[in-house]
């Protein structure tokens, strides 16, 4: 029985240009059952779904579904055989009914044109009778809640009742809490009705909760499949998930006295968190962990005014700051290094002189107009005091790697002598040796007496650079951590909702 | 956490159907004021006067359905009317020099479905915006009309387009029964078919309609070679209204199309463009123009009043989207 499967990967791999997405993984499904996938980012589980649903070809490797093995796959072969996928994101028309969507690429023609009412009593049986929920198939989308839409799309990929394997990924992202629950049994009726099903999410506790197997992935390999699941095996998924090899490339966190500093006071934004309130002192760093959806990209712009906040005051040394806009925010000395630099920070056909001025222009210029010299010189002191290489200011910034040209974002801020500092994923597309120097600055910025917050997806460098770390889950903060002491597994149960991060707090 | 949704619903709607109520509310005033107004032998003008405009806006309306409503990045085609001068130029000018009718039609449609075809090509395959693209092209047009027809007005007397002003089929006017033909094939073709739904599911949601395997860019360019269509059959009713082709007939074709169309999101429960809500905005922006034209306000303030018109309508509709 158990060498029956109902898809099987093996022996994959698959390269890109300078990197091996996948290397000899393989991922096995038996029929009936819910197989959880888990890894943290590139880890290389997009790249397997995207092998599975034939949009890439691997060097090597086969592809089993069923009983037949599919070489090469194509998008139409892994149709044909029966694999659906629920993608991350919610794609729906919003001015369609239920049953438009429901049947949108694969209408049904009756004499007299589109069949409607056939096609809405078989969308409304389907919902009813496999996703346990009854709706009215004519109600539009935009009046359906998130986990309704959910459905929905699952309708789509499954109505023609030819679905084997249905592949979920992060079907519970865009989730409340409470409408998780709904999306949930939804799956579960799935399952009893003999549907294979691969689950991959980020959120460790759905995953124990509704997996009967797990398959590990880390930097391109499978590294365990786990049988039996339980709600305890969190913790054993988490260390084949974050391995042990963490490079030594964080800075030494000096002593540093803390004052009072940055505070935000129970902000909100009326959708995607509520009610946070996190300090950070004078010479501190302050991580902030969340899986995506969890509300920590929407809480960074918020503070920094890209976002209006709903409700939530700011202070600054005890004194109330108003932050509207980025640029009050950058006029109360609050700048951010932003996540997508090529597109949010940087002028990128400009030089690294003009972008490193841009933001303090009004200095270097004389009854209006720019003096060169001046911004010459100061970007000059700049670039030597960061190292940018090439060391040169008239430099065309896109030109630069990833690394350095962070620190020409870093350089403009730092010219404008700013007093908090909020970097969103500052290593993001950045090589492992520009990672250490950036490290090395924002520990150098702290020892400054700079405020500095800290966002990212990724639990080593939280633990390695930070001083606190607040755990964000589903819109709101759900512990705050001190890093000394605290393990990168501990932090990713917090983050993943493995364990009750608030039960480590007071242990701590 | 979030505000009441009726409630939020509820002022959207209000928002949505404001256009409405604001029409409502001129054409009540003209009434009061045009004792002839409401009569049936005037709603029979109007409707006359309507067609051509009825038949841009069904063109209108489909590029808006398979582009998305937004004014600026979505689907609009701005070429129609003066593909519609165009039809009837080379249409007045060929029979004027003694061609047969058949054959006039056959070069106008040639012409006319080529500014469709070019239309799609720059935005589907260029990837132009198409508010820019179908300006150009429209002001393009009208100056090859221009030249065809050097600028001058050309009379037109042959008995078939005559009687698309003057014969009766049972007391009702043939213009009038061959465009609700029109109409009602184009309504089929995009809310009874496959094709339709498919059609406005990539106006509807781009990302939606690829992901579900739908050719977005073929179903965009298909809508533009339908408009380019109606603009041909509209420019054989344009030669009946005025019983000949004149210059400048676009201008005033152009503003009651776009001010129609975007009205006519008003009438969908949905409150999106549509191909009823067009026609019946089409309709209404007639009985708006004649009712000016009946109480005797100038004409130069017509042109005030029909854009301030446009720029709420538009305004309107841009504020109920943001509240959905």
């Amino acid at each position: 029985m158990s060498d029956l499967s109902a898809f099987s990967l093996q022996g994959i791999t698959k390269e890109f240009p300078g990197v091996r997405a996948l290397e000899d993984a393989s991922l096995k499904v038996r029929p009936g059952e819910v197989h959880g996938l888990v890894g943290e980012n590139g880890a290389g589980k997009s790249t397997v779904i995207k092998v599975l649903a034939g949009i890439y070809r691997p060097e090597a490797g086969n592809i089993t579904i069923g009983t037949q093995t599919l070489s090469p796959a194509t998008p139409e072969s892994v149709h044909a055989a029966g694999v659906r996928f629920i993608h991350q994101e919610l794609h729906l028309v919003p001015h369609f009914t239920i049953t438009e969507s429901v049947f949108l690429g694969q209408e049904r023609v009756g004499r007299f044109g589109l069949d409607t009412a056939g096609m809405r009593a078989d969308a409304e049986a389907f919902l009813r009778d496999m996703l346990g929920v009854t709706l009215p198939g004519n109600r539009l989308i935009r009046d359906l809640g998130t986990a309704e839409r959910k459905l929905v799309q699952i309708a789509r990929a499954l109505i023609d009742g030819a679905a084997k394997v249905v592949v979920f990924d992060e079907p519970t992202a865009p989730l409340a809490s409470d409408e998780v629950d709904t999306v949930m049994r939804a799956i579960r009726r799935l399952k009893e009705q003999g549907i294979a099903i691969l689950y991959v999410s980020h959120y460790l506790s759905e995953i124990t909760d509704i997996c009967d197997r797990v398959t590990v992935f880390r930097q391109g390999k499978t590294v365990g499949v786990f049988d039996d699941i339980t709600d305890a095996s969190g913790s054993d998924l988490v260390y084949a998930m974050v391995g042990r090899d963490i490079a030594d490339m964080f800075p030494k966190k000096g002593t540093r006295q803390t004052g009072t500093g940055f505070a935000i006071d129970g902000l909100s934004d009326g959708k995607t968190f509520e009610g946070i309130s996190i300090s950070v002192g004078k010479g501190e760093i302050l991580g902030i962990a969340g899986l995506i959806g969890s509300g920590r990209e929407e809480l960074i712009d918020t503070i920094y005014g890209l976002t209006k906040a709903g409700s939530g005051s700011f202070t600054f040394e005890g004194q109330p700051l108003q932050i509207k806009s980025a640029a009050q925010a950058v006029r109360a000395g609050i700048v951010l290094v932003p996540r997508d630099r090529r597109h949010d920070g940087l002028v990128l056909p400009m030089t690294v002189a003009e972008n490193t001025t841009l933001a303090t222009l009004e200095r270097n210029a004389t009854f209006g107009l720019e003096n060169r010299r001046a911004v010459s010189n100061s970007t000059e002191a700049q670039i030597k005091a960061l190292d940018i290489r090439p060391p040169n200011p008239n430099a065309v910034t896109r030109l630069l790697s990833g690394g350095n040209q962070q620190k020409v974002v870093l350089a403009r801020w730092m010219a404008k002598s700013a007093r908090v500092f909020i970097f969103d994923e500052p290593t993001v597309g950045v090589d492992v040796g520009a990672k250490a120097e950036i490290y090395q600055l924002i520990e150098d910025l702290a020892a400054g007496g700079a405020c500095v917050i800290v966002s990212s997806s990724d639990p080593v460098e939280l633990q390695g650079v930070c001083d606190r770390i607040a755990v964000m889950m589903r819109g709101a903060i759900i512990a705050e951590l001190p890093t000394e002491g605290l393990s990168v597994d501990t932090l990713v149960a917090a983050t993943t909702g493995a364990v009750d991060a608030r039960e480590l707090a007071d242990a701590s | 956490m979030q505000a009441d949704p009726t409630r939020k619903r509820g002022v959207t709607d209000l928002v949505g159907s404001l256009p409405l109520i604001i029409f409502a509310c001129v054409l009540i005033y003209i009434s009061f004021n045009a004792p002839n107004f409401l009569t049936l032998r005037n709603l029979e003008l109007i409707l006359m006067q309507s067609l051509p405009v009825v038949l841009v806006c069904a063109g209108l309306g489909a590029v808006v359905m398979a582009g998305g409503d937004d004014v600026v990045s979505g689907g609009i085609d701005l070429s129609i009317p003066a593909t519609a001068v165009l039809s009837a130029g080379i249409t007045a000018v060929m029979l004027s020099q003694g061609w047969p009718l058949a054959i006039c039609a056959g070069v106008a449609l040639l012409a006319c479905l080529s500014v469709g075809l070019l239309n799609a090509a720059l935005v589907t395959r260029i990837g132009m915006t198409p508010l820019l693209t179908t300006l150009a092209m429209f002001v393009a047009v009208v100056g090859v009309n221009n030249v065809i027809t050097s600028s001058r007005r050309i009379d037109v007397d042959h008995p078939w387009i005559v009687a698309l002003r003057a014969q009766e089929i049972a007391g009702v006017p043939l213009g009038i029964i061959a465009v609700a033909l029109v109409v009602a094939a184009i309504y089929f073709a995009l809310h009874r078919t496959r094709w339709g739904l498919n059609l406005q599911a990539a106006g509807g949601s781009r990302d939606a309609a690829e992901i579900s395997g739908l050719p977005v860019s073929r179903l965009f360019g298909q809508s533009f070679v339908l408009a380019s269509g109606t603009g041909y059959i509209c420019g054989f009713f344009v030669l009946a209204r005025g019983s000949g082709s004149s210059p400048g007939v676009q201008d005033n074709l152009m503003l009651e199309m776009v001010l129609a169309t975007f009205l006519g999101a008003a009438f969908s429960t949905r409150r999106v463009v549509t191909m009823w809500g067009a026609v019946l905005g089409a309709v209404l922006v007639a009985a708006i123009s004649i009712g000016f034209k009946s109480i005797g306000v100038n004409v130069f303030w017509t042109g005030l009043i029909k854009g301030s018109l446009i720029v709420i309508v538009v305004a309107l509709s841009a504020l109920a989207q943001r509240g959905r």
